[in-house]
């Protein structure tokens, strides 16, 4: 059940959402990932595509335009 | 604010909108455009207006040049950034989608993370600008616009656009992946 | 919609600044009014265009690039839709003008080796500077520091491209028509015909995102 944190403030599409997918391979089922993004498309996509692969998701807006986003690896 | 906790105030102003609500809209404005003015939608010949304008402040005079001879352009030259309804435009979405993040208090000045972004951006917005001088349009002009009028030219450049995006996605992947 | 929880700090609240802009937008709107009513016009659909860009994120280098890197295609077929829903539209206007004689509205301009030579490059530089012309503005509004670069050095090359126009149209651009697809092959054939092709690709993107992200984490 560890938590992870990666940084992609300041980075433009479609950085965030690749360097997500490659972390996520790494994580083991129950560990959590928080993704720090301060890209408004990236706070739409990467979302998407955790949801659509079939993890648990939950954003958090942390500041004005900054978000963190909580992925559960399920599967 | 209260209105701010407003079930309506959230569904309009802060939280993003479905692609799909993007994609309807942006089709009626294109018509809607059409049908007004005569011309469709269109950004990046206006980038070569501002181009123009900033070499004459720097006294370059371009004028001569072939692409100044056409006459819409020619006309453009005369105009300033305030007086040209291309550029006006340009200023308007550009203030339009500020007004869309000040209104979701979302607005972030987003720092540079590396080097690597500032090369990115000054090789990408090059081939961009030469790119759509030469197959008339980007994105907008060429591919929206010039597709959704029936243009042949529209579907070529959807066809490269693609195969462009793809070139370009893995050369991100390889040298531009901070 | 999207569920976002409410933040832990305190944040600053913009919206009274948003209010301000609109005010000030208004007021210049009434301006160029005043200079001539095509520019206020340009001005509000400017001001349209940017606000739906950013509130719906419409990206249109995502949808042709999400597709080979992360096997989206939610935008890709937002696209489409659009696509359609705008060549109804334009027919429709097109249709109405040729008929009473008129030259044609739209972008049709000419098409040829240098349209697939520019998109392409279009298309390589827009994955690397994270934005196409629509996107570099929207996110110039938004405060990104890569795309204010991008845009300067835009500018710059529409300038190169501009300066090179001459030797391209008399190589190219002269012997190339501009092709508008109905007189080629008729109104309905190229109007249903361009609706079909849509319809076809939109079904084609559906099945591969379907395919690329429902297999991937077997």
């Amino acid at each position: 059940m560890a938590e992870y944190r990666l940084d992609c403030l300041g980075e433009a599409c479609p950085v965030p959402l690749i360097k997500t997918q490659k972390k996520m391979e790494q994580l083991k089922v129950g560990d959590t990932l928080i993704v720090e993004i301060d890209h408004s498309c990236a706070m739409k996509n990467v979302p998407e595509w955790a949801r659509k692969v079939g993890y648990n998701v939950e954003i958090e807006e942390v500041d004005d335009g900054e978000w963190e986003i909580y992925i559960e690896k399920t599967k | 604010m209260n209105f701010t906790n407003s079930p309506l105030y959230k569904k309009i102003f802060k939280d993003a909108w479905s692609y799909w609500t993007g994609a309807i809209l942006l089709a009626i404005l294109n018509t809607a455009m059409l049908a007004i003015s005569g011309k469709a939608w269109g950004i990046t010949t206006t980038f070569a207006y501002w181009g123009a304008w900033i070499s004459k402040l720097f006294g370059a005079d371009v004028s001569g040049w072939d692409f100044f001879q056409i006459e819409a352009n020619a006309k453009a030259l005369s105009q300033s950034a305030f007086t040209n309804t291309g550029s006006v435009q340009n200023i308007g979405i550009i203030l339009g989608a500020l007004l869309a993040t000040l209104l979701a208090s979302q607005f972030k000045i987003k720092k540079l993370k590396s080097y690597k972004q500032v090369i990115a951006a000054a090789l990408g917005g090059l081939l961009m600008g030469y790119g759509a001088r030469i197959a008339f349009g980007c994105n907008i002009g060429a591919f929206f616009s010039g597709v959704a009028s029936m243009s042949l030219h529209g579907w070529i450049y959807a066809v490269f656009i693609f195969l462009g995006a793809w070139i370009g996605s893995k050369l991100l992947v390889r040298y531009f992946m901070t | 919609m999207e569920d976002v929880k409410k933040p832990k700090r305190k944040k600053k609240n913009q919206v009274p600044a948003g209010i301000g802009l609109l005010i000030v937008l208004v007021v210049i709107g009434i301006v160029l009014a005043g200079i001539s009513p095509m520019l206020s016009i340009y001005w509000i659909f400017g001001i349209s265009f940017g606000f739906v860009l950013q509130k719906a994120r419409f990206c249109f280098t995502a949808a042709m690039r999400d597709p080979v890197l992360t096997g989206s295609t939610s935008l890709t077929r937002a696209v489409i839709v659009a696509l359609m829903l705008a060549t109804m539209g334009f027919a429709a206007i097109q249709y109405s003008a040729v008929s009473k004689g008129l030259p044609i509205p739209g972008n049709i301009a000419p098409a040829g080796i240098f349209t697939a030579i520019g998109a392409t490059m279009f298309g390589v530089g827009m994955v690397i500077a994270g934005g196409c012309a629509s996107g570099t503005l929207m996110r110039v509004g938004e405060g990104f520091v890569q795309q204010w670069i991008a845009l300067v050095f835009f500018i710059i090359g529409s300038m190169w491209g501009a300066h090179d126009y001459g030797w391209w149209s008399k190589v190219f651009f002269s012997k190339s028509p501009a092709v508008f697809l109905p007189n080629i092959f008729g109104w309905a054939p190229a109007f249903f015909g361009q609706l079909i092709v849509l319809a076809i690709l939109f079904a084609v993107a559906e099945w591969y995102e379907n395919k690329k992200l429902g297999s991937e984490e077997e």
